[in-house]
């Protein structure tokens, strides 16, 4: 394991030292030498697998855009693998090969070096919050979730953008298995409706300033502000709902009655407690089946009713 | 260690990043005038993929049919596919899904990369919620519901002879459309413009409960919103930094505004009808300004977002009553004028002041402050009585303010120490807590020792506290003052995540665990919530048996418990329930491509197992158990592809659903099972699908051409 540890280290000594010296050679003397003498049609002397020329299919491959990899005077596949001017040449017998900046999961590649690139470009596109954002913090490479060599990245479509997060977040994936939940396994909602993986103030790393700003953009009809308002409504819809899955139906964190008497204790009705007898074998209870308090107040999310101040109308 | 100190592999590494830069600020002076990109293989011309497919589902079933398009029984047909037309300057692509299903989707973009681009897409989504609700209740406009012509009334359900006769199927099930048109155009190298236009269109039959004084029936009421949502940004990207300022405005609009509905109960004079109102047309505009700036000292990042918005809500009001017998004051207003400011600041600093340590620093605040006048107004209790007491409505304000620091730091190569304080502030008005606080710290291990394993550990407490509970508000308000409410309650919570990740490259497999804790006193509490705990776990295995056949296995628990008091008796606490939730998933999935150069196969299989369990324990009666909560749910999924040649292929599918639940609240349930509630009987889901489809997909065009 030692052994394993050391050479790990010297590899990456050695990327390091490679990197560095072709890079300052570069810069310092401003030549071109640590480039590849033709560019992409370098590369593709020898990569030309399908994966590699799958990014002809993708956006990073568009020379009429001045801006892209491919565009006029741009830099081609080293404008993301970094100077292959080394790289490329023919290699004595034995001698190693220096690397370029590969972006798989286990390549020796520093995340932040792999990141720096794509950010050279994209800095704007993921927004103000990844340099503060817990994936950044916690080395997530782009490329772990993003693919760019293919036509279709899988993480830029609902359908399929789930199974890219929940290879990582396995705890959520799995609430969101429960019998009540949002479409996700179905495909038809993805995780970034609700949630910015670039990064956000917000502790949730949320779309909208807020959890119940981001709820709105989808279920406006709760926002009101409406006449007699349930306050932890305007609050925190999170306070009653578990949006990622529940075992009881509406995706609420518990069964009613006990989650409305959790915050109502007042004199009659809402404070007896709703045992077992009050089921359908028994003496069917008002208060405990069908919709439980809801049977009657129907409005919990608020009334605009000038007579729904109990939320009944 | 090794030879070489860490820190000064990190000088190294800190310099290539500083290298980088000034290369990348310096590419254009690479001369790249030879770089023709010969052997580059662009898309040009006309791609698509295409497949159309058609198959069968076993049975109807509100639960897998919700979302997902299959929910009758019969033949199905479905399209799908993707392509694009590539120019020499413009672009365009296409992709549409489920076309034929009711859970279809099409999108069109194009434009011409780096200049302009556009976006039109459509989803539509289907929500079904029961197939097995009856109702008596004949819908005779967008916004109302009348009894049976041959109806009789009586006071209890039991009384209801003409029920059984006037009972009809009645879905209560929903569809919801999203039209958008975007664009974006990129006006020079830094400056971006965009805008965006969202319908989202949602109609159907939702299950409404419409009260009476004692008395309820469940209705299957309709409903028809429209929601018009639109943004407009522009962007400016510096060297170091960008900025960008965002408009977004939400406008929802609801085509009735009141459901009225026939009591099929014994009513007082003059409450034959009872009228709720729905939810009100309303706005929310929001101005926000938002961008980072990087300064090269430190690697510090500075970012930033301030926004402030306005809802406002001014639907004219129903009258206190359907009910002509019933005479109240006039209203206060017409409509409620509601103005609600929202106001949202975020800033944060990341630097990385030492080689081995970073630090974070972030603060954030929302406020809510509601502008709505109040006024005192009457009750009509359930269209029935008249309240002798007048109300006032409430305009709920808060501030939330949050302030983080936190920092990281690489003792050695392979293990890093971090830890981290959060102070968060709340403020509300009108409620029973005016001030609360929450402290929290945190500490975190990562441990990577070698390429196999790596291991992260976090743990920690937070304190939330508040200046006191207002006891005269809560009476004030009618509640028991001994009742504390969770979200306003002293809380002490005991939290801890732990990852464990470990990658055998030789065989090779991958195994990842993950878990978390929290446990949340409530020690001051003697009524509402006093104690809640989750835990989860999840491993995943994963083994890539070889390069064309792989394996996994997922499973997860997760254990929800919840410890709460209430006084029957409106005093000391005389009774308490306990909620635990259990919940299983076991997954397990094989992939197969290139049999025999020519088939793909896969195969999943995922059953996820959950329990409720409630226990309720009175003065009285003692400890008495409710029937557990359970849905089990199966899903099977295989897929056989044939490649039959470059550009055409087969597959064959079958997908198999199964959910099967207990639920006491439905549970033998039939309409008039509950006396004072006519209900629409429906039942817990039970349901299996069988969908075998066949699949045919052709490629067109591309670069084989």
């Amino acid at each position: 394991m030692r052994i394993d540890q050391q050479g790990n280290d010297r590899k990456r000594l050695l990327f390091v030292l490679c990197v560095l010296a072709s890079l300052t050679a570069s810069a310092q003397d401003e030549t071109e030498t640590s480039y590849s003498r033709s560019g992409a049609d370098t590369c593709l002397a020898c990569h030309d697998d399908d994966v590699t020329l799958a990014l002809f299919r993708t956006r990073h491959a568009v020379p009429s855009d001045g801006r892209g990899p491919f565009g006029s005077g741009q830099l081609q596949c080293e404008a993301c693998h970094g100077p292959g001017g080394a790289h490329s040449p023919r290699m004595r017998r034995g001698q190693e090969r220096p690397p370029v900046i590969t972006f798989e999961a286990d390549d020796p590649t520093p995340v932040a070096t792999r990141n720096g690139m794509c950010l050279e470009c994209h800095e704007a596109d993921v927004g103000f919050g990844w340099h503060a954002g817990p994936h950044d913090n916690d080395e997530v490479a782009c490329a772990d979730c993003h693919v760019t060599h293919a036509a279709r990245d899988a993480v830029l479509h609902t359908s399929t953008q789930t199974e890219v997060c929940f290879d990582c977040h396995q705890l959520q994936r799995s609430e969101t298995l429960k019998a009540f939940s949002h479409p996700f396994l179905e495909g038809k909602m993805d995780c970034s409706g609700c949630h910015s993986p670039h990064g956000d103030t917000t502790a949730l790393q949320l779309v909208r300033q807020t959890l119940n700003d981001t709820c709105y953009d989808c279920h406006a009809e709760k926002r009101g502000p409406y006449l007699w308002e349930h306050v932890p409504v305007s609050e925190d819809c999170g306070l009653c709902h578990a949006p990622h899955g529940s075992n009881h139906p509406g995706m609420l964190t518990s069964r009613a009655p006990l989650l409305c008497q959790s915050c109502h204790a007042p004199a009659g009705h809402p404070s007896i407690p709703q045992g077992p007898g009050g089921l359908a074998d028994g003496m069917p209870s008002q208060f405990l089946l069908g919709q439980s308090c809801m049977n009657c107040h129907e409005q919990v999310h608020g009334s605009n009713h000038p007579s729904g101040s109990k939320l009944m109308r | 260690m090794h030879g070489l100190s860490s820190s000064t592999l990190a000088k190294l590494l800190t310099l290539a990043l500083g290298v980088f830069a000034v290369q990348a600020a310096h590419s254009q002076q690479v001369d790249t005038s030879e770089w023709s990109c010969e052997f580059c293989p662009f898309a040009t011309g006309t791609h698509a993929d295409l497949s159309i497919g058609a198959g069968s589902v076993s049975d109807d079933s509100a639960y897998f049919g919700d979302a997902s398009g299959y929910s009758e029984e019969g033949a199905f047909v479905a399209i799908d596919g993707d392509g694009s037309i590539t120019g020499d300057t413009h672009q365009l692509s296409w992709h549409v899904e489920d076309l034929g299903l009711d859970s279809r989707y099409a999108e069109l973009r194009g434009g011409r990369q780096g200049t302009f681009g556009y976006e039109v897409a459509y989803r539509q989504l289907p929500h079904h919620r029961y197939f097995t609700s009856d109702t008596i209740f004949r819908q005779t406009s967008n916004d109302s519901l009348s009894l049976p012509a041959a109806w009789v009334k009586a006071p209890l359900t039991s009384g209801f002879t003409e029920l059984d006769a006037n009972l009809m199927r009645r879905n209560i099930e929903s569809e919801r459309q999203t039209w958008l048109l975007g664009g974006e155009y990129l006006a020079s190298g830094r400056i971006a413009v965009s805008a965006s236009l969202r319908r989202e269109e949602r109609d159907g039959v939702d299950l409404i409960s419409g009260s009476y004084f004692t008395q309820s029936s469940h209705l299957p009421g309709p409903f028809d919103y429209v929601t018009d949502i639109g943004e407009l940004g522009v962007r400016y990207s510096g060297d170091n930094g960008f900025i960008a300022l965002d408009y977004y405005l939400s406008q929802f609009d609801n085509n009735s505004d009141s459901l009225t509905w026939e009591s099929p109960f014994t009513t007082v004079p003059g409450a034959e009808f009872g009228r709720l109102a729905r939810a009100p047309d309303n706005d929310f505009m929001q101005l926000s300004l938002s961008g980072n700036y990087r300064f090269a000292s430190y690697s510090t990042v500075v970012a930033y977002s301030l926004a402030a918005g306005r809802m406002q809500q001014d639907a004219n009001f129903l009258p206190y009553t359907i009910n002509g017998n019933l005479s109240a004051a006039p209203l206060p207003r017409s409509n409620l004028d509601a103005d609600v400011d929202t106001r949202n600041v975020a800033l944060s600093l990341t630097s990385r002041i030492i080689d081995k340590g970073r630090v974070k620093v972030s603060y954030r605040f929302d406020e809510r402050d509601s502008n709505t006048a109040q006024d005192m107004w009457t009750r009509i209790i359930a269209d029935s009585f008249v309240s002798v007491e007048s109300e006032t409505n409430i305009p709920y304000s808060f501030e939330r303010a949050a302030f983080s620091l936190s920092g990281e730091y690489r003792l050695f190569d392979s293990l890093r120490v971090s830890g981290g304080y959060d102070r968060k502030e709340v403020d509300r008005d009108f409620q029973e807590v005016a001030e609360q606080t929450e402290d929290s710290g945190w500490g975190r291990l990562r441990w990577q020792p070698n390429p196999v394993i790596q291991l992260s550990v976090r743990g920690g407490a937070s304190e939330r506290d508040i200046d006191r509970y207002n006891e005269d508000f809560a009476v004030m308000l009618g509640q028991n003052p001994l009742l504390r409410k969770y979200h306003l309650a002293y809380r002490y919570r005991r939290f801890g995540e732990l990852t464990i990740a470990v990658a055998l490259p030789e065989v090779p497999v991958s195994l990842t665990f993950k878990g978390s804790y929290a446990d949340d006193e409530y020690s001051q509490s003697r009524l509402g919530l006093l104690d809640g705990d989750d835990l989860q776990l999840a491993a995943d295995l994963s083994w890539s048996i070889d390069d064309n056949k792989s394996l996994y296995l997922t499973g997860s628990y997760q254990n929800l418990e919840s410890l709460q008091a209430g006084s029957e008796q409106f005093d000391l606490p005389d009774w308490r329930a306990t909620n635990r939730d259990d919940f299983y998933t076991y997954g397990a999935g094989f992939r197969a491509q290139n049999i025999a150069d020519r088939f793909d196969f896969e195969f999943d299989y995922l059953r996820s197992d959950g329990t409720s369990e409630i226990l309720l324990t009175t003065a009285t009666a003692g400890i008495s158990a409710f029937p557990d909560l359970e849905s089990t749910l199966d899903y099977l999924r295989a897929r056989l592809t044939w490649q039959r040649s470059e550009r055409s292929k087969f597959d064959f599918s079958l997908r198999y659903q199964r959910l099967e639940s207990e639920d006491w609240a439905l549970q033998n349930v039939e309409p008039a099972t509950i006396p004072e509630v006519l209900t629409l009987g429906a039942d817990p889901y039970d349901d299996d699908l069988l969908i075998v489809g066949v699949g045919f997909r052709y490629s067109i065009g591309g670069t084989s051409d």
